[in-house]
């Protein structure tokens, strides 16, 4: 009867410790994390005081963060409902922006590689982009060709989008991120 | 089911212990880490360019397609090296890395307000070996400590439309990461 008892403590142990690595690994756990609408900030992950979870995070996917002097990173992989980025439909984002510099957007796959098309065009950058006369931004991520800021997606079922923020100030994305806007995301017409 | 009530707990706390090992392992353990994937662009202590990303390719996941990427690799074993970075007329940032992936110090154009970026890079005994005289002219200098032997630095320049690019390019071949002396 003990050696059922051990084996079953040892097996319930070793599943759920790796479990959980494994997700938290994946970013699943909000620790460390900003959270502003669809999009997710690790505003700690370019200093040395980065904890242990997005370390892990970026361990695994031989990712390097941007160090906290360079910029800011705030990624979204489902929109505002919580669904999944589906590159299939057209996904809007809009809105106002943080102040920076300068910013970037791109587009990925669910491996973190660009997405192959025939204009080359993976993201917008800050100066590329077509602004609104009131200072905001649209940009529609679809897998079809349109007007306006369009980045395609190839029609791949699972995407992410990355706006990151360059010599931004050190608000931020740190305690103060609540006053913090970010578009909204949102995903209408899937093929 | 009461039998099995201890060993459940047992192995839930188990888990925890697990889970808090696994995860501070990680950065470590990891085989496809950063380190590991910009090795393979060339030796250390050298500067080699990051391959621009494309859709089939890419040294690291995720990477910004707007900014053209340089990698020094480093180890402070053959001694404190000296790092030169001409900014480009627009963004320019240096960014350093433990062999972990931690992010230990990071400067842009505007915070040194230069058109060269020069510093060095030392461990905190090699820092604390300096000489006492060259102590004084410290102000002059900008000295980053890694807090480890092996490292990475990355120098990032913003390519505000396609056609920069070269232009970019051109000025990020000057970057220069070589021992002192």
């Amino acid at each position: 009867m003990r050696v059922v008892a051990i084996a079953l403590a040892m097996l319930v142990g070793i599943l759920s410790g790796l479990g959980l690595t494994w997700f938290a690994s994946a970013g699943a756990i909000g620790f460390g994390s900003v959270r502003i609408g669809a999009w997710t900030a690790w505003p700690k992950s370019g200093t040395p005081e980065a904890d242990p979870y997005s370390r892990a995070m970026y361990a695994r996917t031989g990712e390097l963060p941007l160090g906290s002097t360079d910029g800011i990173a705030f990624l979204a992989a489902s929109d505002d409902d919580g669904s999944p980025l589906n590159g299939r439909c057209d996904i809007h984002i809009k809105g106002r922006l943080p102040v920076a510099r300068f910013w970037t957007l791109t587009v990925y796959d669910a491996q973190g590689r660009l997405i192959e098309n025939a204009a080359n065009r993976y993201g917008f950058t800050s100066a590329e982009v077509l602004w609104k006369p009131d200072a905001n931004v649209e940009i529609v991520l679809a897998p079809r060709a349109r007007s306006g800021n369009w980045i395609p997606t190839g029609g791949r079922e699972h995407i992410s989008a990355v706006f990151r923020f360059y010599d931004a100030p050190t608000g931020l994305g740190g305690r103060s991120a609540n006053t913090v806007e970010m578009p909204a995301v949102w995903q209408e017409l899937c093929s | 089911m009461r039998r099995y009530l201890l060993p459940l707990i047992a192995g839930l706390v188990l888990g925890g212990i697990v889970h808090i090992v696994t995860t501070l392992a990680m950065p470590q353990l990891a085989l496809d880490n950063a380190f590991t994937r910009l090795a393979k662009l060339g030796p250390a202590n050298n500067v080699q360019f990051v391959p621009d990303p494309t859709p089939l390719n890419a040294v690291l996941p995720r990477t910004d397609p707007a900014f053209v990427t340089a990698v020094c690799r480093y180890n402070l074993d053959a001694g404190v090296l000296k790092l030169r970075v001409p900014t480009t007329a627009d963004y320019t940032s240096v960014s350093f890395y433990t062999r972990n992936g931690l992010a230990f110090y990071s400067l842009n154009d505007h915070a040194a307000g230069q058109r060269t970026i020069e510093l060095q890079l030392m461990t905190p005994s090699q820092r604390a070996a300096l000489p006492e005289d060259e102590e004084i002219t410290r102000a002059d200098r900008l000295i980053v400590e890694s807090p480890t032997l092996e490292g990475v630095v990355l120098v990032r320049a913003f390519v505000r439309e396609p056609g920069n690019r070269t232009r970019v390019r051109e000025r990020i071949a000057n970057v220069s990461c070589a021992p002192e002396g």
